[in-house]
């Protein structure tokens, strides 16, 4: 399976759809996530098990495969972050 | 006609419950969730799916298997096996135009059965499977590192973890359809555009979805049985 992406925008809308999708959140409520919105411990519906199904569908909608011993604190700490790390992963 | 109505179904290992839907003369189709966790997000779900497919003068069956839903057969002694060996009693016992509708993980339970066609939503190998359950459990350990072992909530036994991760195949033989949503890469007969409620944090239905997969199986169906 080859997934071509032409750059972080397009890892950006995935990851912001992935959030709405597994989160519940509405569409306008992730739409008007920035950079330096608040992620994990911010959001009540991030919880630990939510962070390990929106990592998995992160996975399944990118094509990237994440090891555990990669999933820390500052990766989840707000959007901007976990868009530079699914992009570090996807733009490879 | 959109009522469903209690019944079971007996296999080597015992008796089972089921919920039947619609008309019982005509195809029939037996509904596979998910297994484990998956199970509890997409129950409603499915329920909507065969509902709108009664209506579609389809008759189905939502199974409990050996160690699921109101099994006797507690999760902790549930083995693949036992559930492919149920899954293909129930085959047997529906007839020769029983077709399989199986979500996600629920694929590896219709392997084994003579069926006259299987319809997968988004189907997921054992090992994929695996890497969600030992996910899962990494992510609760970190939360509440002496709370139970297990993943979400189910104790899930050696044996049966290594029956998974074995469970890379899907039935090869007869006809089946591949469906996925529109944002998994992977490849399919078909795409729709949804969001996927097993992975939701909080359970919830799509009904707008689930009728348009319940034309998509009826009209494949249609083409199997011509």
């Amino acid at each position: 399976m080859i997934v071509i992406f032409e750059g972080t925008s397009q890892v950006e809308t995935t990851v912001r759809a992935v959030l709405a999708d597994i989160l519940g959140l509405s569409a306008d409520r992730v739409a008007a996530f920035t950079a330096d919105t608040p992620l994990f411990g911010a959001l009540p519906e991030l919880d630990s098990m939510a962070v390990a199904s929106v990592l998995t569908e992160l996975e399944d909608r990118l094509g990237i495969l994440i090891e555990d011993d990669e999933i820390d604190g500052e990766m989840l700490e707000t959007f901007g972050a976990l868009v530079t790390f699914a992009a570090g992963k996807a733009l490879v | 006609m959109t009522g469903a109505c209690f019944d079971s179904y007996d296999w080597a290992g015992g008796r089972e419950a089921m919920l039947r839907f619609g008309p019982r003369t005509g195809p029939v189709v037996i509904a596979a969730l998910p297994l484990f966790e998956e199970a509890n997000r997409t129950r409603q779900f499915v329920v909507t799916i065969l509902r709108a497919l009664a209506a579609h003068g389809i008759g189905s069956v939502l199974p409990d298997f050996p160690g699921t839903g109101e099994s006797l057969v507690a999760t902790r002694d549930a083995r693949l096996g036992h559930q492919i060996d149920a899954y293909s009693s129930l085959a047997q016992m529906l007839g020769v135009r029983t077709y399989a509708v199986s979500i996600r993980s629920g694929a590896l339970l219709d392997t084994g059965a003579a069926l006259a066609g299987r319809w997968h939503l988004a189907p997921q190998t054992g090992g994929d499977l695996l890497r969600d359950l030992e996910r899962t459990r990494t992510a609760a350990m970190r939360s509440e590192p002496l709370g139970e072992s297990g993943y979400a909530g189910n104790v899930v036994s050696r044996a049966m973890l290594t029956e998974l991760r074995a469970a890379t195949l899907f039935a090869t033989h007869g006809r089946t359809r591949i469906v996925r949503l529109d944002t998994d890469p992977r490849a399919a007969d078909r795409k729709y555009t949804g969001s996927p409620l097993w992975r939701r944090s909080e359970p919830g239905s799509d009904v707008v979805l689930a009728q348009v997969l319940a034309a998509d199986i009826s009209q494949w169906i249609a083409s199997c049985e011509d």
